[in-house]
């Protein structure tokens, strides 16, 4: 077998792994998908009832919510390995650290994947946003902008995981590397919604892409660093 | 019980003076928080040898184990695996060796089935639908098979961490405690694998703390204290008096000099 195939095994095997823990203990989804709604809820109330203000917020908000709960979604997959010292063993098989790295990040793409859909239609109802017409380009923009959550989220979750405050390091260790996506994101939502109308969708989009693909060499090359004594 | 069946990788199966050692350790030493848990130890076991690590809590049988399974890295000196070096060749290092910690390394939400299934991918095992159900029966967990681990007793998951140890074909296993929270079922089950390791020329470091239950298999045993050894006994091992660090630094507070050389019997 060769090393990438290998590799691309180990890695659905750990997404596979992480994909049922939480679907039996649905800690990180459900948690996470009541944090988004507070979240849209309160700064609905803090913009008030103008339609229009809020539709204008709606793309932002959208984006917010979804990265905050990234920091709890990757958070939570990275605390499944602290059952038992789980971690410990995880880094003693003899597989490469590149395909953990990808394993842990498949399964906080699919989380965020799911968050981000769910999030979207939310924040479609609460601040009547039409996000039915804008569907294809809002998919591709979250889709990226999952990668992108899960990519980082993923390092920053090794940074963390072994930490005492890593419920504190977490977050203020991610956001600020996560400005760049939040930015293109939400410009290729706020293009999306309305349409295109100056052809800028492509240009935020391929944003993002780089953004994801620095994040996952990155994440994928250090990666084995944080699992070694 | 069947009879616990051994997947030996072909490294085991050469004749014991042919190969090189199982462990060999030159001036091994940790030090946790400027401390030395482990504070120079020269040891060589030969491959096929099951050996076990006597001594106090805090004489570093642990720290030994730990820096052998490459869950930790040596503050200085060196650490080989079959000629290999535990920092330098660090994943095949890991290819070669199990080792069954105090802590079981398990997923609470999986089931001990899955538990086993993704160690095996993790492992690489050929056959690893057949040799999970094997290991499952092995280890007397095959009627719970289907339980998630969460719901397991601390004997029951240190059944089925040695479970996972069956799917791999080790040429050195490393088992820090193993009859610690096992009922008399479970013991049996450690016995059954201890002989079916020497049987097979695994090499077994054993850490504990009475050699009663593990006299029928052992070849030789150690004695440390305070992160040094302090005697050595039996056949396929050997220590040396810890040499001075040449390059390295020293550690932080080294304990003060055995009481017994190195080479003396170990009383029992």
């Amino acid at each position: 077998m060769s090393a990438v195939r290998r590799d691309a095994r180990i890695a659905v095997a750990i997404a596979r792994k992480d994909a049922l823990a939480e679907l039996r203990g649905r800690q990180a989804i459900v948690s996470t998908l009541f944090f988004s709604a507070v979240v849209l809820l309160l700064f609905g109330f803090s913009l008030g009832p103008d339609a229009a203000r809020l539709a204008a917020a709606a793309p932002g908000l959208l984006w917010l919510a979804i990265v905050f709960s990234g920091v709890l979604a990757v958070g939570r997959l990275h605390l499944l390995e602290t059952d038992d010292d789980a971690l410990d063993q995880l880094a003693r098989y003899p597989v490469s650290r590149r395909a953990i790295y990808a394993g842990k990040a498949l399964a906080g793409f699919g989380v965020m994947l799911v968050i981000g859909l769910l999030v979207l239609a939310a924040v479609g109802i609460l601040f009547a946003v039409d996000v039915l017409a804008a569907a294809p380009a809002l998919l591709v923009t979250i889709v990226l902008g999952a990668i992108g959550v899960a990519a980082v989220g993923t390092f920053y979750a090794g940074v963390t995981v072994r930490l005492r405050a890593r419920e504190v390091m977490l977050p203020l260790l991610m956001l600020p590397v996560l400005a760049p996506l939040l930015l293109g994101a939400v410009k290729a939502t706020v293009a999306a919604l309305a349409g295109d109308p100056f052809g800028e969708l492509g240009a935020w989009l391929q944003l993002i892409v780089a953004f994801d693909l620095v994040m996952l060499v990155a994440g994928a090359a250090t990666y084995g660093y944080l699992l070694e004594d | 019980m069947p009879q616990t069946t051994i997947y030996v990788s072909p490294r085991s199966l050469g004749a014991p003076d042919t190969r090189p050692p199982a462990v060999e350790t030159d001036d091994l030493a940790r030090l946790f928080a400027g401390v030395p848990a482990l504070a120079g130890v020269s040891l060589r076991i030969d491959g096929g040898r099951t050996v076990a690590l006597l001594g106090p809590n805090g004489a570093g049988k642990t720290t030994l184990l730990r820096l052998v399974a490459t869950a930790i890295k040596p503050s200085y000196g060196r650490a080989r695996v079959d000629g290999l070096d535990v920092v330098r060749d660090v994943e095949a290092v890991r290819e070669r060796v199990a080792y069954l910690s105090h802590a079981t390394g398990l997923y609470d939400d999986l089931t001990a089935r899955e538990n086993l299934r993704f160690a095996a991918t993790m492992l690489g095992t050929p056959d690893a639908h057949e040799r999970v159900e094997r290991a499952l029966a092995d280890v007397g967990l095959g009627e719970r098979a289907n339980d998630r681990v969460g719901g397991f007793s601390a004997g029951m998951r240190k059944r089925l961490a040695l479970g996972r140890i069956l799917l791999g074909a080790p040429s050195l296993v490393l088992l820090d405690e193993p009859y610690a929270a096992l009922d008399a079922e479970g013991m049996g089950v450690v016995d059954a694998l201890l002989a079916a390791w020497h049987g097979a020329g695994v090499a077994v470091v054993v850490a504990a703390h009475a050699t009663d239950r593990l006299e029928p298999f052992l070849d030789g045993r150690v004695m440390l204290e305070r992160g040094l050894v302090m005697a050595v006994e039996g056949e396929g091992v050997a220590a040396s008096p810890p040499a001075p660090p040449a390059s390295q630094p020293a550690p932080a507070a080294k304990p003060a000099p055995a009481a017994q050389p190195a080479h003396a019997e170990v009383r029992r």
